[in-house]
């Protein structure tokens, strides 16, 4: 007796995969230390290149082992040991609780989540390469990291959770457009480099003035 | 050359006597593993036999204004964990006849009634330690309670019946069944229960003696003597239970009996034991890697266990669990 239209083993390798990045967003949303959450990124980093050379493998596209590669030293290497250095010299530890506490953050970001579930699945968009599925769960990463940086009150979190949507964002180029030309996803990455340095900068500044990472302080221009 | 078959009310019989005669094995065998990885000696493998059998030959004491219900609850409770076997594929990879008496729910009905029932005996004392106890088991088990709900919706939408023999059946049939995030993720959300209901670290400490962080282990402290070994008899027969569903329903069920004939049996029973203490050795490791949870923090790792079951649900209804 067999199950009811149970996928087939590379779809399903490739869903739990993308199930797996989900729940790294979800545990960055309940890491407490700085740190946790930068190395929490990393190894969503770690997990969306898996994916691509996944892909790679299972659908013969060998140029996604290049973006596998350059995907995994840019955003699980030097991304995050650039957020670390920074943090070296913020010297803040602990991230600062979250607007909501966590269980009500985690069944926030769930009914988020199976919004966007439902809403990208009556799109129908079809791929050849990964199933829709992965597609759904792609968008849930980027609205779940949404959030992360809206209930976060701290520069590092709503940084990680900017990045971490960038991760969201590729796993959907993945599914859409696994044949994307390699020379726009390194684009895309450098993008992302851009972006750690525009936040960088932004900590800096920030910690310079307020002498910690938390928005709370920011009020001046409250009404 | 005939092999000797047993008939299927022996094989239903073996179900039970297996959990309940391996229960304290489990038990003994976590504790020798938990010991050893903190370093000490640790207690004999069997010394859980020794303990239960201690305890029932000590006289037993109750509690001035209890009732029959104080006295009965412990061998209610015991009943109902020995029903359970009964239901779920322990030994057997085919469906014995009272097999179908109940679904995955009819069980887990069971369990719940046998733990309202010890909830209920220890409420009776007027010891605040054992009320605290059972009124913590109540609170969190009804949080738990969706959590075990997903599961098996998982479950009833994959197989579309909620009957755990056939889940079972499903996840042998091929490897496409076992790395679907659907499976996957209801799996591990029932470890997660299991962990909850088991009384482990990350939600309280098993053999501590702090008894402000008790939940699980408050409830039995009024009883003592024979009742109090049926107790405890009782809560290690629950846990190889909820080891039993998960490793031969969700997890590995592989290695049981598929035919009627003896050897095929007792290779099942050993096997079992062996996959439990695997288990078993698995969450020792949890319990001396992590801390135990502050209280109110519990509600934290029961929204990860929801979370987890309701990711199942959706990649389903989404097609691609």
């Amino acid at each position: 007796m067999t199950g009811t239209g149970a996928p087939t083993l590379f779809d399903g390798v490739a869903n739990t995969i993308a199930v797996v990045v989900l729940l790294l967003e979800f545990l960055m949303l309940r890491a407490a230390m700085l740190r946790a959450q930068v190395r929490l990124y990393a190894i969503q980093s770690l997990v969306v290149s898996v994916l691509a050379a996944v892909v790679a493998a299972g659908r013969d596209v060998p140029e996604l082992y290049v973006l596998a590669v350059v995907s995994f030293l840019m955003k699980a290497v030097i991304v995050p040991w650039l957020i670390l250095r920074l943090l070296r010299d913020a010297s803040a530890e602990i991230a600062g609780s979250g607007v909501l506490s966590v269980a009500s953050e985690v069944l926030l970001a769930i009914v988020v989540a199976a919004f966007g579930f439902f809403t990208v699945n009556t799109l129908d968009i079809h791929s050849d390469v990964l199933p829709a599925t992965a597609l759904s769960v792609a968008f849930a990463v980027v609205l779940v990291a949404f959030v992360l940086i809206i209930m976060r009150r701290d520069v590092v979190s709503q940084a990680v959770g900017f990045f971490s949507l960038e991760n969201g964002v590729s796993m959907v180029s993945l599914v859409v457009a696994a044949g994307m030309p390699l020379i726009l996803e390194v684009a895309f990455l450098f993008d992302l480099l851009v972006a750690v340095v525009v936040f960088g900068v932004l900590m800096r500044v920030h910690h310079g003035r307020t002498r910690s990472l938390s928005t709370i302080e920011l009020t001046r221009l409250r009404g | 050359m005939t092999t000797l078959e047993l008939t299927p009310p022996v094989i239903q019989a073996t179900q039970v006597l297996t959990i309940a005669v391996g229960a304290p094995l489990i038990t003994g065998v976590i504790a020798r593993v938990e010991a050893m990885l903190q370093g000490r000696h640790g207690p004999r493998v069997l010394q859980p036999y020794s303990d239960l059998a201690k305890l029932f030959r000590k006289e037993s004491l109750a509690p001035r204004g209890t009732g029959p219900f104080f006295l009965a609850a412990p061998f209610v409770a015991m009943a109902c964990y020995l029903t359970v076997p009964l239901l779920i594929p322990v030994l057997t990879s085919y469906a014995l006849p009272l097999g179908f008496m109940g679904d995955i729910l009819g069980g887990g009905f069971v369990l719940a009634l046998a733990s309202f029932v010890v909830a209920v005996a220890a409420a009776e004392t007027g010891d605040s330690y054992a009320q605290l106890g059972s009124s913590r088991a109540k609170t969190f088990g009804a949080i738990t309670e969706p959590v075990v709900l997903l599961v098996v919706f998982t479950v009833a939408i994959v197989t579309a019946t909620d009957l755990p023999y056939v889940l079972g059946a499903t996840v042998r049939s091929s490897p496409d069944q076992i790395v679907r995030p659907a499976h996957l993720l209801a799996s591990a959300a029932l470890f997660m229960v299991i962990l909850f209901e088991t009384g482990r670290i990350p939600i309280e400490t098993h053999t501590g003696t702090t008894e402000l962080g008790m939940i699980e282990e408050a409830r039995p402290f009024e009883h003592s003597g024979p009742y109090f070994a049926v107790l405890k008899w009782g809560s290690m027969a629950k846990q190889l239970i909820l080891f039993t569903l998960l490793l031969n329903v969700f997890v590995a069920p592989w290695g049981m009996a598929a035919t009627r004939d003896v050897g095929g049996v007792l290779l099942a029973v050993v096997l079992l034991l062996a996959k439990s203490c695997v288990l078993g050795g698995v969450i020792a490791v949890i319990d001396d890697s992590f801390a135990k949870l502050r209280l109110f923090k519990i509600t934290e790792f029961v929204a990860a266990a929801f979370l987890l079951a309701i990711l199942a649900i959706f990649t389903l209804y989404l097609g691609g669990g």
